[in-house]
C-alpha cells in the first residue's frame, strides 16, 4: 500500500475518511487504544495507551511479572487461546483493528512476527524450519525456495554456519544458533512488526550481541517490539522505551528522555537500577 | 556477522505489507489460483473442513473409552441382575458353587428359571481373591519401594534405563506364561524347599496356616508369589516417578546436615511421596484382584472351600469365570452364566474402587509436590 | 577456633550409620536383583525346555488335535496383532489427541479419568462381556472380530494415555512458536506437537500391542480356538492365537501336547521381546532429531 504524496491528494476526495490518510503519511504500525487483559479476572495489563511509529524499534522494560509479555503477546492474539483471558479496547495494526471480528488469525500472524524467549526450532530439519511458514502462507513457489531459505538464513548470519547441514536436526546448534535460526524462520513470512519476548536473555553475551546488530539492520523495513530485563539492552538497540509497572504503562518517549531525564519517578528509579 | 541481504536474492522484504487482515474472499486466497468464485468458495469449504476435522474426528474417537466403559458396565450388570435377585446377600457369604441339576425341570425363583439344586455362593472366592492379592502386596511392595529408590538415589542414567527394560518385560511377559513358570517350576520348588522349612512351624492357631500339606505346588503360596511378580512392574514405575518428583533442592538439605543417604530417604523423601506409595499400592492391588490366568494356572482352582494354609489349594474370582464358563454353558436356563457375571460385578466394583482410589491418592501426591 | 577433641562415642555413631547405610542400600540392590530373577527364570524355563522340540514344522504345520505345529496360531496372533494395532492405534492415538488437545479442560479431566478406569478394568471381565454381547447376545459365535473388539477395548486406554501424556509434555512454546508464524492449527498438530510427541507415542503404542499379543482371559471365549488359518467373516470365524495352547495343553498328559505348550510360550517371549526392542529402536530414532532427545 504505497501512496505517494501528489497520489494521495489527488484522492484525497475520495477518501471519505481523513485518518486513512493520516495514517499513510505519519504511520502507526500499531495503536493501543485503553486495551486491558485479564487472566481470570484479574488485571494483567491495565488500560495501556501506546502508539509505536512505523519502522522504529520500541523496548518494553519493568520489573517481572508486570504484564510485558501478556501485553506482546496481546498484539499478536498469542492469549486468546489461554484460558482465563479476556480484555477490552483495542489494538490497531496500521489502521486494522486486531481484533475485529473477521479477522483471520493467520494471516495476523503472518504480518506480526514472534520470537520468544527460549530458543525453540521446529522438530525438523534446519531448512523445513524456515521453508514450513513460506509453504504454509503460499509466499513464494516451491522453487524458490531453496533460495529464501539460503536468503533467510543470510539475513541472520547463520548461512555460513549450517550451509553444510540444512538437511539436518537444528537441535545440534548452540544456543545462540538456534535463537538465530528462529529469527530467521519469523523473517520468513515477511512480517511487518516483529515482536520479541526476552530473545536474548538465554543467550551468551556474543550470541545476544549478533542479534542486537540484526534488529538494528532490520529497521526500518521492520517495526520491532522487544520486550527486555537489560535495561543496557534497550538503551543499546530501542529507539523508544516503554516502561510498565503493575500491568500499566508508566511512561513512554524516547530512548534518551527515559534514560536520561525521566518524567515518572518510579522509571527514575527503575532506570538508576534501584529496584527491578 | 553479516549483512543486510535481504533485497540481494531478489526477494523485497515485504511485498505483501498491508495485506488485509480480514478475511475477505480477496484477501485470503489469491484469486489467480483459483478463478472462479464458486471454485474459490469450495475451496474455502474444504479448506475449513480439512481444518476442523481432526478436532471432530478426535473427540469421537475420544468418547469411544467412555463409551466402552458405560457398554461393559451396563451389559455386564443387565446380565447379572436375575442372578443378584436370586441369589441375594447369600452369595457373599455363602460358600457352596453347584450348577444344580442339568436334567430336571427348572425350576422359578423370584420370577428366574433356574436348575433345581442350583446355589451360587462366592464367599471362599472373594476371600481368595483377597489373600492372593494380599500376599501379593506383602512381596511387591517392599520390593517395587526398595528398587525405585536405588534407580532414582544410585544408579546411573544408563543403569536405570535398563531397569525400565526389564520392568516392561515383566509387564510384556504373557500371563499365562507367569503360570506355565508358577506351575511347572516355581509351585514344585516352593513344595519341595519351602514347604518342608515351613513345617518345623508350630501347629498352633494362626502360625498353622502357613504350614501344611502342599499339592504339587499349586496353592496360594505359588499364586501369591507369581501374582507379587506381575504386579511389581506397576508398583516399582510409579513409585520411581514419584521419587523423582522430589526437590534435589530437600534432599541436598538432608545430606548438607550430615545425613547419610538412607537417613535422607527416610526422613526426606519418605514423607514427600507417603501418600503416593499408598496409591501406587492400590493401582497394583487393582491388578492383581483382576489378574487371571497365571492365579487360575497356579492356585489349584478347587471350589467351595477356603484356603487352611498358605499351600492350600485355593480359587479366585477371576479365575472362577474363566474355569467356569465351560460348565456354565450346560445350564440351559442360563442361570450359570448369570451368577458369573455377578462374580463379574464384584470383580469390577473392587476393582473400580481399588483404581479410583489410587487415582485419587496419586493426584493428591503430585498436586502436593506442585504447590509446596 | 579451637580444635574439637577427637571423640570415640562420635566415631562409634559414624561408623554405625555408615554401615547401616550400606547395609540398607545392600537390601536395596537385592530387590533389583528380585526384579531380574523371575526374569531370567522364566525365560531361561522356557526356553530350555522348548528348544530340544522346536524344528521348522512347528512354523510351517497347522495344529492337528493336540499335536503337529503351530503355524495357524502364529497367523493368528500376528492377524489380531494387526487388526488391533489399527482399530486400538487409530482409536487410542485419536482419543489421547482430543483428550490433550482439544478437549475442554472439564471434559478433557473427565475423559482422563474414564481413560485410567477402563485400563484398570480386568481383562477377563472385558472378555466376559465380549462373550455375552458378541458371541452369545449378537449371534456371532466364535469370531475374529469379537477377538479384536474386545482386545481393543482393552488395549485403547494404555494407547490414549501414552498418546495424551507424550502431547502434553510437549513444550508450549513450541506450539505457540507455530501459531507464531500463522500455521494452521492442523499444521500445528501434524508436524509441531505429534512429531515431538511421536517417540512417547509409538512406545506406548507398541508396547501396548505386545500386552494385547499376550492375552488369554479375553480371547478364551471370543476368539475360540482353530486349527485353520484365520477367515474374516463376521460370524463363525474362530482364530487361533499363541496363547491358547499353552494354557490348554500345558498339563496335557499326552508329550505331544505339552511340548506345543512349551513352543508356543518361547515363540511369546519372543514376540513381545522383540515388540519392546522394536519399541526402544524406535523410540531412540525418532528422538533423535528432537530437543529432549533422552
Ligand atoms: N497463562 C496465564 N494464566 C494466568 N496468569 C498469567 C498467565 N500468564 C501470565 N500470568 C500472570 O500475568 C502477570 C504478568 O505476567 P507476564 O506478562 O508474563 O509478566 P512479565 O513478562 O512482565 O514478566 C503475572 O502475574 C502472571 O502471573
Ligand atoms: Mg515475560
Amino acid at each position: 500500500m504505497e501512496i505517494t504524496k501528489d497520489k494521495a491528494i489527488t484522492q484525497l476526495d475520495n477518501f471519505a475518511n481523513v485518518n486513512q490518510l493520516l495514517v499513510a503519511e505519519s504511520p502507526k504500525a500499531i495503536n493501543v487504544c485503553d486495551f486491558t487483559g485479564r487472566f481470570h479476572g484479574r488485571t494483567v495489563v491495565d488500560n495501556i495507551n501506546l502508539e509505536i511509529s512505523d519502522g522504529s524499534i520500541t523496548a518494553i522494560v519493568g520489573p517481572s511479572g508486570c504484564g510485558k509479555s501478556t501485553f506482546l503477546r496481546s498484539i499478536n492474539r498469542m492469549n486468546d487461546r489461554i484460558s482465563g483471558w479476556s480484555r477490552q479496547g483495542s489494538i490497531e495494526l496500521y489502521g486494522e483493528q486486531v481484533y475485529a471480528n473477521d479477522v483471520e488469525l493467520l494471516s495476523l500472524r503472518r504480518r506480526v512476527g514472534m520470537v520468544f524467549q527460549r530458543p525453540n526450532p521446529f522438530p525438523m530439519s534446519i531448512e523445513e524450519n524456515i521453508a514450513c511458514g513460506v509453504r504454509a502462507h503460499r509466499l513464494a513457489p516451491r522453487s524458490h525456495m531453496k533460495d529464501i531459505v539460503r536468503a533467510r538464513l543470510e539475513e541472520v548470519g547463520l548461512w555460513k554456519a549450517v550451509s553444510g547441514r540444512l538437511k539436518e536436526s537444528p537441535f545440534q546448534l548452540s544456543g545462540g544458533q538456534q535463537q538465530l535460526l528462529c529469527l530467521a524462520r519469523a523473517l520468513a513470512v515477511q512480517p511487518e512488526v516483529l515482536l520479541l519476548d526476552e530473545p536474548t536473555s538465554s543467550l551468551d553475551p556474543i550470541s545476544t550481541q549478533a542479534v542486537e546488530e540484526l534488529l538494528k539492520e532490520f529497521v526500518p523495513e521492520l517495526t520491532i517490539v522487544i520486550v527486555t530485563h537489560n535495561l543496557a539492552q534497550a538503551k543499546r538497540i530501542a529507539d523508544n522505551v516503554a516502561f510498565f509497572m503493575n500491568g500499566s504503562l508508566v511512561e513512554f518517549g524516547s530512548c534518551e528522555q527515559i534514560f536520561d531525564s525521566p518524567k515518572e519517578p518510579e522509571t527514575a528509579k527503575y532506570v538508576s537500577g534501584i529496584f527491578g | 556477522m553479516s549483512t543486510h541481504t535481504s533485497s540481494t536474492q531478489g526477494l523485497p522484504f515485504s511485498p505483501l505489507r498491508g495485506s488485509p487482515l480480514s478475511a475477505s474472499p480477496k484477501g485470503q486466497l489469491n484469486s489467480s489460483k483459483y478463478p472462479y468464485r464458486v471454485f474459490l468458495g469450495l475451496a474455502r469449504w474444504w479448506r475449513a473442513v480439512v481444518e476442523q476435522s481432526p478436532q471432530y474426528l478426535s473427540a469421537v474417537l475420544g468418547a469411544i473409552p467412555f463409551l466402552a466403559l458405560v457398554a461393559i458396565v451396563i451389559i455386564l450388570f443387565h446380565e447379572a441382575f436375575p442372578a443378584i435377585k436370586v441369589n441375594g446377600g447369600g452369595f457373599v457369604t455363602h460358600s457352596k458353587w453347584s450348577v444344580g441339576s442339568e436334567y430336571a425341570n427348572p425350576i422359578r425363583r423370584d420370577g428366574v428359571a433356574t436348575p433345581v439344586g442350583a446355589t451360587y455362593g462366592a464367599w471362599p472366592l472373594i476371600l481368595g481373591t483377597l489373600e492372593a492379592s494380599a500376599l501379593a502386596l506383602i512381596i511387591a511392595v517392599p520390593v517395587s519401594l526398595l528398587s525405585a529408590l536405588i534407580v532414582v538415589e544410585k544408579l546411573s542414567a544408563r543403569a536405570s534405563r535398563w531397569v525400565g527394560v526389564f520392568l516392561e518385560i515383566l509387564v510384556g511377559i504373557p500371563s499365562v506364561i507367569y503360570g506355565l513358570w508358577g506351575a511347572l517350576t516355581l509351585g514344585p520348588f516352593l513344595a519341595h524347599h519351602l514347604a518342608p522349612i515351613a513345617n518345623h512351624i508350630p501347629n498352633v492357631p494362626i502360625l498353622r496356616f502357613f504350614r501344611g500339606p502342599t499339592y504339587n505346588g499349586e496353592g496360594l503360596l505359588t499364586a501369591g508369589v507369581v501374582l507379587g511378580i506381575m504386579i511389581i512392574p506397576i508398583i516399582a514405575s510409579t513409585a520411581r516417578d514419584l521419587i523423582r518428583q522430589v526437590p534435589a533442592s530437600l534432599k541436598d538439605g538432608g545430606r548438607a546436615i550430615g545425613m547419610t543417604d538412607f537417613e535422607v530417604s527416610r526422613k526426606v523423601i519418605w514423607p514427600w511421596i507417603k501418600s503416593g506409595i499408598v496409591g501406587a499400592t492400590f493401582l497394583g492391588l487393582g491388578r492383581a484382584l483382576g489378574e487371571t490366568m497365571a492365579v487360575l494356572m497356579t492356585c489349584g482352582a478347587v471350589l467351595g472351600t477356603t484356603a487352611h494354609s498358605i499351600f492350600s489349594n485355593m480359587n479366585t474370582i477371576a479365575a472362577t469365570i474363566v474355569s467356569q464358563l465351560d460348565s456354565a454353558q450346560t445350564d440351559g436356563t442360563g442361570f450359570a452364566v448369570r451368577s458369573l457375571a455377578e462374580l463379574g460385578c464384584i470383580l469390577i466394583v473392587i476393582t473400580l474402587i481399588c483404581n479410583i482410589g489410587a487415582k485419587l491418592l496419586l493426584s493428591r501426591a503430585t498436586h502436593d509436590t506442585t504447590t509446596t | 577456633m579451637t580444635q574439637r577433641p577427637p571423640s570415640p562415642a562420635l566415631d562409634q555413631l559414624n561408623k554405625k550409620r555408615r554401615f547401616k547405610d550400606r547395609l540398607l542400600w545392600g537390601i536395596a540392590a537385592c530387590a533389583l536383583i528380585v526384579i531380574v530373577i523371575p526374569i531370567i527364570w522364566i525365560i531361561s524355563q522356557v526356553v530350555s525346555k522348548a528348544i530340544p522340540h522346536m524344528s521348522m514344522s512347528v512354523l510351517l504345520t497347522n495344529t492337528i488335535g493336540n499335536g503337529g505345529g503351530l503355524k495357524q496360531a502364529i497367523v493368528g496372533s500376528i492377524t489380531l496383532l494387526v487388526l488391533v494395532g489399527a482399530i486400538a492405534g487409530v482409536t487410542g492415538i485419536g482419543a489421547g489427541i482430543y483428550i490433550a488437545r482439544y478437549a475442554p479442560r472439564a471434559i478433557a479431566g473427565f475423559l482422563r479419568s474414564t481413560v485410567e478406569i477402563l485400563a484398570g478394568v480386568p481383562s477377563i471381565v472385558v472378555g466376559f462381556v465380549g462373550y455375552i454381547a458378541l458371541v452369545v447376545g449378537s449371534h456371532w459365535s466364535f469370531s475374529i472380530w469379537a477377538a479384536t473388539i474386545v482386545l481393543s477395548a482393552m488395549v485403547v486406554p494404555y494407547i490414549a494415555k501414552a498418546t495424551e501424556v507424550s502431547l502434553r509434555g510437549v513444550s508450549d512454546s513450541l506450539r505457540e512458536a507455530g501459531e507464531a508464524i500463522g500455521l494452521r492449527d492442523s499444521l500445528v498438530l501434524r508436524k509441531i506437537l505429534i512429531k515431538s510427541a511421536s517417540p512417547g507415542i509409538v512406545t506406548g503404542f507398541i508396547l501396548a500391542l505386545a500386552i494385547s499379543v499376550g492375552e488369554t482371559a479375553p480371547l478364551l471365549y471370543t476368539a475360540g480356538w482353530s486349527t485353520t488359518s484365520p477367515t474374516f467373516s463376521l460370524k463363525h470365524s474362530p482364530i487361533g492365537y499363541l496363547t491358547y495352547p499353552v494354557w490348554t495343553f500345558y498339563d496335557f498328559p499326552v508329550k505331544s501336547a505339552s511340548y506345543l505348550a512349551l513352543e508356543a510360550a518361547m515363540l511369546l517371549i519372543i514376540l513381545v521381546i522383540a515388540l519392546i526392542a522394536l519399541a526402544h529402536l524406535l523410540r531412540h530414532k525418532l528422538s533423535k532429531n528432537l530437543p529432549q532427545s533422552l
